[in-house]
Parts: C-alpha cells; sequence; structure tokens
C-alpha cells in the first residue's frame, strides 16, 4: 500500500526487547502464571510434563541428598553420584506420571482451583522435603552439618516442582472448566522452601552429630588379648556328640550371656566388634544395591527400594554390592587398639579393611579361597596362627564356618568342622590358662533359634567357672579394657569386670573413640559380582 | 441482526443489499460476543446487551466496508465474498459504511432497559472507538506510515486503534449496560487490550501463512510491509500472541468465577485460520 524504496529497514527487535515494549504500551501487565495458557492449549499430554520432569528431577536429587548426607565419600565420587541420580530420575518418572494423572483428575472437577493448585504444589515440595530429611534420618543416626548444604538445590527443586505442579494443575483446571487463574503466589512456596529447610535443619540437629575422629589413646597398660569369633556356634542346641566337646571346653570358662538376636551375620557380629548398635554402626545386610554406572554401592534410601531392591533388579539395571569397611561408621576394637600403638590383627571379621597401624585379612580374602565351611574355617585359623607369631598384642579370628555348614546335607561335615574348631580353641585355651594373655570366646548364632544365646567366654589365667548376663554391647568394652586401653564413655556398653582376674582391666575413660571416616571406594562390579558368587556358594544370599 | 437494519432504505435497494451484505455476511461476530458475554457477567438486560452488541457488529461491518475501499486497503474479497465496493461501487460502498454507523448510535441510543446515562456511555465509547481517537486515526496513521521504518510503537498504535479500540468498546459498553464499576472496566480493559493485539497479530500471521480460499479475503497483501509477523517473524509473534493472552485472561482475575464465559475468547482468538 505504501512504498519505503531507499528507506532503511526497522532494526529487528529481539523477542525480550519486544515484551519490554510492549509492557511499556500497557500489555502484558497481567501477572498471569508463566506458562499457563500455553500449557491449557497444549493438550493433556503436555499439560504436566514440566511437573512429571521436575518431579521426577527433584526426588533424585532429594534422593542423592539423603544417600550423600548418610554415606561418607558416596558424593565425592561424580560418577556414583550421577549414576544413581540418572537411575532414580527415571524411575521416579512413573511415579510422578501417577501423581500427574491424579492431579489431573482433581484439576478437572476442582471448584477452588486456584487453592487447590497451591496446595498441591506445597504437597509436591513437602514430597522432595521428605524424602531428603526422611531419607537422610532413615539412613543414618548421626547427620553431619555438612548435610544442610545440600538445603539449596533441595529447596531450589522443590520450589520448582511446585510452581510446576500450580500451574500444571491451574492449565488444567482451566482447559477443563474455564475456571479461571489468580495471581501467583511466589511467597507461598518461597516460605514452604524456607520451612524445608528450617525443617531439615531442626531435624538433622535433634539427630546428633557423628563423633569426631578417632583421638590419640592413652598408652596401653594392659597385655595380650586374642578374640576368637566363632559365628553357628548353637551351644544351646542338643546335637552330635562332636558339639560336647567344645560345649565342656567352653565350659571352662568365665561365661557372659545375652540372648541372641535374629539379624544378618555382618550385623550381629559389628555389633559386637564395635560395641554399638546398628543405626550407629551401620551396618544392616550383607549387600548394597548398586545401580548400574556408579562405582560404589549404597543403601537404598527412603521411597527407593521398590527400585533399587526390586525392579532394577529385575531389569538388570541395579546389581548387588557385598557389604564392605566403608559401610562401618564405628571403630571396631582391632582398629581402636591400633590407634593407640598397640599391634593388631583381624581376620575374616565382615565388613572389615585397611586400618592404619593394623594388619586386616578380610572377609573376602578368607572366603575367596574356600569351598565350603571347613576351609574357610582353616583358611581363617592359619591366617590368624600366622599374625600371632608376629607377636600381635590384640589379634582376633572370625570363624564362618560353623554358619556356612548349617544346612550343609552331608552329616560328616559339621563334626569336622567342629573337631578342627575344638583343636583350635584347645590350643588358645590352654595358652590362656598359661597365663599368656587372655582368651575371648565370642560364640553367637545369626541365625538365632527361639531359645539361642550368644557368649562371651573367658579364659585370663585360672579363672573361677562363673556364668552372668551381659550385653552383647559389653563385648567390645571388655576387650579394650582388657587390653589396657581406656574405654569411650559414649560407648552403650561397659567393661564387665566380674569376667576377668580382679585389677586387669583398664578403669579410665575417654569420651569418644569417634567416628570411621573411611570413605566408600570404587569397586569394580566384576570384583563385587565374584565375591557376591562366593557368598552365593557358600550359602549366603539364598 | 437483520431485524435491527435501516427499513427506510427501501427506495435504495442498492444500498440495502449493501448494507445487507456487509452486515450479514458470515463473519467470526466476536465483537458482539464479547459484548454479550460480558452483559451476562453483569446481569445486564439482554434487549439492552443485544443492542449494544448490534451496535458494535454494525460499526465493525461500516470499518469493513471502508477498510477494502480502493483508497483505502483496496481490498478484492471480503468474507469470501466480494468487496461490497466490488460489488455496489464506491460510492454506494461508502454510503453503506455510513447507514451502518448512523444505524449503529441509533440502535444504542435506543437500547431498551437502559437508563439514559448508561445510553450516553454507551455512546460515547462507541464514538471514541471509531472517531478521531480511535478506528479513524489507526486508519489514517495506517495510510500515512512508511512501512520500511514502522516501528512497534507505530504498529501498536495503529493497530490498538484500528482493532483494539473496538475491541475495548464491545467489552466497554457490554459491561455498562450491566452498571459495572470502573474498577471492573480497568480489568475489563485490559483484558480487552491485550486481546485485540493478540488478535491484530494472528491476522498478520494469518496473513502470510493463511489460505485466501479458508479465510475468505486476499492474503499476502501485507507480505511487502511491516507488520508484527514481518518484524519479529512468525515463532516470535506465535509466541507474543500467546503471553499476550495469557495477560488478557490474567487481567480478568478480579472479576473471578464469574467471567469465565471470557476466557474461552483466547482459544478461538490463536486458534483461529480465518
Amino acid at each position: 500500500m505504501k512504498s519505503g524504496a531507499g528507506r532503511n529497514p526497522p532494526p529487528a527487535l529481539s523477542l525480550d526487547e519486544a515484551r519490554r515494549r510492549l509492557r511499556d504500551l500497557g500489555y502484558l501487565n497481567g501477572g498471569v502464571e508463566r506458562f499457563l495458557f500455553r500449557r491449557a492449549f497444549a493438550g493433556r499430554g503436555g499439560l504436566f510434563l514440566p511437573a512429571i520432569l521436575l518431579g521426577a528431577f527433584a526426588a533424585a536429587i532429594a534422593s542423592l541428598a539423603a544417600v550423600e548426607t548418610a554415606e561418607a565419600g558416596f558424593g565425592e565420587s561424580l560418577d556414583a553420584a550421577a549414576a544413581l541420580v540418572v537411575h532414580l530420575f527415571f524411575s521416579d518418572l512413573a511415579i510422578a506420571a501417577l501423581f500427574a494423572l491424579l492431579l489431573g483428575f482433581a484439576a478437572g472437577r476442582s471448584r477452588a482451583p486456584a487453592g487447590a493448585a497451591t496446595a498441591s504444589g506445597l504437597a509436591a515440595a513437602g514430597a522432595v522435603f521428605f524424602l531428603w530429611i526422611g531419607g537422610a534420618w532413615s539412613l543414618s543416626r548421626e547427620i553431619p552439618a555438612r548435610a544442610l548444604l545440600w538445603g539449596a538445590p533441595v529447596a531450589l527443586a522443590a520450589l520448582l516442582l511446585a510452581r510446576a505442579v500450580r500451574t500444571g494443575f491451574l492449565a488444567r483446571a482451566y482447559a477443563h472448566s474455564r475456571a479461571l487463574p489468580s495471581r501467583r503466589r511466589r511467597r507461598v512456596f518461597l516460605a514452604a522452601a524456607l520451612t524445608g529447610v528450617l525443617a531439615a535443619a531442626a531435624i538433622f540437629t535433634s539427630r546428633g552429630r557423628p563423633a569426631p575422629p578417632p583421638p590419640a589413646l592413652p598408652a596401653p597398660r594392659g597385655g595380650a588379648v586374642v578374640v576368637v569369633a566363632v559365628d553357628g556356634l548353637a551351644l544351646d542346641v542338643k546335637t552330635s556328640d562332636a558339639l560336647s566337646g567344645v560345649r565342656e571346653l567352653l565350659a571352662t570358662g568365665a561365661t557372659g550371656w545375652w540372648p541372641a538376636k535374629k539379624a544378618a551375620p555382618p550385623e550381629v557380629w559389628t555389633d559386637l566388634s564395635t560395641g554399638e548398635t546398628p543405626p550407629r554402626h551401620g551396618v544392616r545386610a550383607l549387600t548394597r544395591v548398586r545401580p548400574k554406572g556408579s562405582p560404589i554401592g549404597l543403601r537404598p534410601p527412603l521411597g527407593t527400594a521398590w527400585y533399587l531392591r526390586r525392579l532394577g533388579p529385575a531389569l538388570r539395571l541395579v546389581s548387588s554390592a557385598p557389604v564392605s569397611a566403608s559401610d562401618r561408621r564405628r571403630l571396631a576394637f582391632w582398629e581402636v587398639a591400633a590407634s593407640a600403638g598397640l599391634p593388631a590383627a583381624a581376620v575374616g571379621w565382615w565388613a572389615s579393611g585397611p586400618w592404619p597401624g593394623a594388619e586386616v585379612v578380610g572377609n573376602e580374602e578368607i572366603l575367596a579361597g574356600a569351598s565350603d565351611g571347613i576351609s574357610a574355617d582353616r583358611r581363617a585359623i592359619e591366617a590368624a596362627r600366622l599374625r600371632r607369631r608376629g607377636g600381635q598384642q590384640v589379634l582376633t579370628v572370625y570363624l564362618p564356618g560353623l554358619d556356612i555348614l548349617r544346612d550343609d546335607p552331608n552329616p560328616e561335615r559339621r563334626p569336622e568342622a567342629l573337631l578342627q574348631l575344638h583343636r583350635y580353641l584347645e590350643e588358645e585355651v590352654s595358652r590362656a590358662i598359661a597365663g599368656q594373655g587372655a582368651l575371648v570366646i565370642l560364640a553367637a548364632e545369626s541365625h538365632a533359634a527361639p531359645v539361642s544365646l550368644g557368649r562371651m567366654v573367658v579364659f585370663d589365667g585360672r579363672l573361677p567357672v562363673k556364668t552372668l548376663a551381659i550385653r552383647p554391647e559389653d563385648v567390645a568394652p571388655s576387650i579394650l579394657a582388657r587390653a589396657g586401653l581406656p574405654v569411650a564413655a559414649d560407648l552403650p556398653g561397659h567393661p564387665v569386670a566380674a569376667l576377668f582376674p580382679p585389677g586387669v582391666l583398664e578403669t579410665t575413660t575417654v569420651p569418644t573413640y569417634g567416628t570411621r571416616t573411611a570413605p566408600a571406594t570404587p569397586r569394580s562390579a566384576l570384583t563385587d559380582r565374584e565375591y557376591l558368587d562366593k557368598l552365593k556358594s557358600l550359602g549366603y544370599l539364598n | 441482526m437483520s431485524r435491527a437494519l435501516p427499513a427506510s432504505a427501501a427506495r435504495a435497494p442498492a444500498l440495502s443489499r449493501a448494507i445487507e451484505e456487509a452486515v450479514l455476511s458470515p463473519g467470526k461476530r466476536l465483537r458482539p460476543l464479547v459484548a454479550l458475554a460480558v452483559g451476562e457477567i453483569f446481569r445486564a438486560p439482554l434487549p439492552a446487551a443485544t443492542a449494544v452488541a448490534i451496535a458494535v457488529e454494525y460499526l465493525h461491518a461500516a470499518s469493513l466496508v471502508l477498510d477494502d475501499l480502493p483508497s483505502m486497503d483496496n481490498a478484492r474479497r471480503r468474507r469470501g465474498r466480494p468487496a461490497i465496493h466490488v460489488g455496489h461501487g464506491v460510492a454506494t460502498a461508502e454510503l453503506a459504511a455510513l447507514a451502518l454507523v448512523a444505524r449503529a448510535f441509533e440502535v444504542a441510543a435506543q437500547a431498551p432497559e437502559t437508563p439514559p446515562r448508561t445510553r450516553a456511555m454507551v455512546i460515547g465509547e462507541l464514538a471514541r472507538a471509531i472517531g478521531a481517537e480511535g478506528s479513524c486515526a489507526g486508519q489514517a496513521a495506517d495510510l500515512a506510515a512508511d512501512p520500511s521504518r514502522l516501528t512497534l510503537e507505530d504498529l501498536e498504535g495503529i493497530h490498538a486503534r484500528k482493532t483494539g479500540a473496538l475491541f475495548v468498546a464491545a467489552v466497554r459498553t457490554g459491561a455498562l449496560t450491566g452498571g459495572a464499576g470502573e474498577e471492573t472496566l480497568e480489568a475489563l480493559t485490559l483484558f480487552a487490550r491485550n486481546l485485540g493485539l493478540a488478535f491484530q497479530i494472528t491476522d498478520d500471521m494469518l496473513d502470510l501463512t493463511g489460505d485466501p480460499e479458508r479465510m475468505g479475503k486476499d492474503t499476502r497483501r501485507d507480505a511487502h510491509r511491516a507488520n508484527f509477523a514481518t518484524l519479529f517473524g512468525l515463532e516470535s509473534s506465535a509466541r507474543l500472541v500467546d503471553e499476550l493472552l495469557e495477560a488478557a485472561v490474567s487481567a480478568l482475575s478480579p472479576l473471578g468465577k464469574k467471567a469465565a464465559i471470557l476466557a474461552d475468547l483466547p482459544r478461538v482468538v490463536r486458534d483461529r485460520q480465518k
């Protein structure tokens, strides 16, 4: 209609500039929920897509925060963190989509969409905080202060999710019933996010802080202590004659007993080696989970077991990882001794690993060359004898043979194992009676029968035979006190003086032995697989 | 709409036909629908709201007849039919437009069940919409504009007056017949301004991409001159339309649920193909 030949064309405007200038002209100033209207036009499929994606992402971040809070060193492995987030993101998509469907249903029928949308957003944000706080709570009794650093990303994820849910809700309500949105309530969600972080701070603070690293301990004044831990030794069961020899031998010592508990062997024996309860020492099951791509295993936080324990393994996306020393957050007695400068050695214990000053032969190493319970015990006993010659002040060996043979169909095997055990114990008992140091025999049945008892039998010179009830938490303090180490005041148990000769137990205390902070170390999936296969072949994990 | 047409054109059958054709040709009737919807929101008497809606549509029809004239846009087709000036001649088209404007004010002035003060306010709104501050000003600016140097502000000024003003008048007059207060009128004005601009940008986009048969008018007549679609491109224009419609809906928030009837209109604007 009009000609502009010979004139310069108008400068191209960016969209942002156009928006700014239109606002100056009195447009675009409605303060509407961003993207709401567009999303309402996008149809049901696209309606909650941002909420679904953000929901899955926020849940994954919250779970990662929980794991990182409870598992020292997990977050230091970027591969592990990334693998966990990816796994949980994709698995949470299904959950988020389900919730989105419900939200869509509710939005289409809501008579007060503005309020309901805000409530839905708040609920979504609350769920994210719940996954974080509840996950950390369920995984660890003690939560470090650094856990609150996760407050920022978790709060941001929750905030974004809340807004996406609210907008999606309003868009659906609008598309369905033409109910109009009200203005945004940014501050409501901001306040909710802030409340979530403050709640986390309060809850985490109430949970307690991890003990500091092990302090320097005074020089020990006690003598040598040998600790023989025998798993599967059910002395209260009337069985073969082979058992009677061991029973009679142990009956000559000073015995403390406690009702045995039914739990996985690593948990039962870590109770005894640390003097702590499972929530504090952190060792529970034989295995952890290992999402594909992660070099580190982990314990599933709250709300993730359905995938990490069930669906993931079924789809071969998640494998198992054996329990390891990095799961343990409290020092075992041989680690305390080594930290105090005592020569110490440990053979065959669950969840044991390298420790400065201690010679440690792990459970994995003992079982690797064992074909059955008898050979497992033989390897452990040989390793212990070897360390004994090295003059260890605190020496301990864990014998898994009888537990491995518990369900062995061959009736000849168990007596053979008992005979091997009997000979070894006789050898150690005779030394102890001869005054060559104390011997503590721990007998426990992790597949506890209703009447099964755990026992700590002490041989320390010539002691009168006696039997008394103790607590499993008393075992580790007793061993440490006998080795001349002051006992940590924060341990729930105490040395049982009645089971030892008068005056041999150290009576001083230190506030704590600290927290075991060895970080989770990456392991190859193949190594884990081999260990797990061995455990399976020996009757574990069935 | 047809019953309200001027009956006194009996001795001028060509003019009568031109007027009827201008009013009754198949259009979207978006503006009268807006006026009626707003009237319903405020429980305006139906005869009053209908009168206002008719007046608005008559003014719109008149503006289209004038807009198509050879001296203006020189369009050949409108609403799938030859433009009025093509079918009836330029002089008859001009007379028909003038007659429609007059009839619109007559209908508004005779709106039943409407207090005199409200009638006066309605007439004032309509006059502003098409007068020297409204469509006429917009058309004049459009004619005078150098398309190669049009700025966003120029375009907005043209569209706000050519298109937006009548949208604003439609909602405000509909609300006035229902006795709406000033605050509500402000909200509705905001709604109509955003809706009107979105409507015009969509029009610009359809001019570039629409099917002439489906649209019932010539397309790509604006391709050589600046409009929103050529200034920003189709994608950015589409986003601006979305955002304007969002702003329009948001502006209705103070009206609460009773404004839901208007909330459907943005979808019509956005998804229209003609």
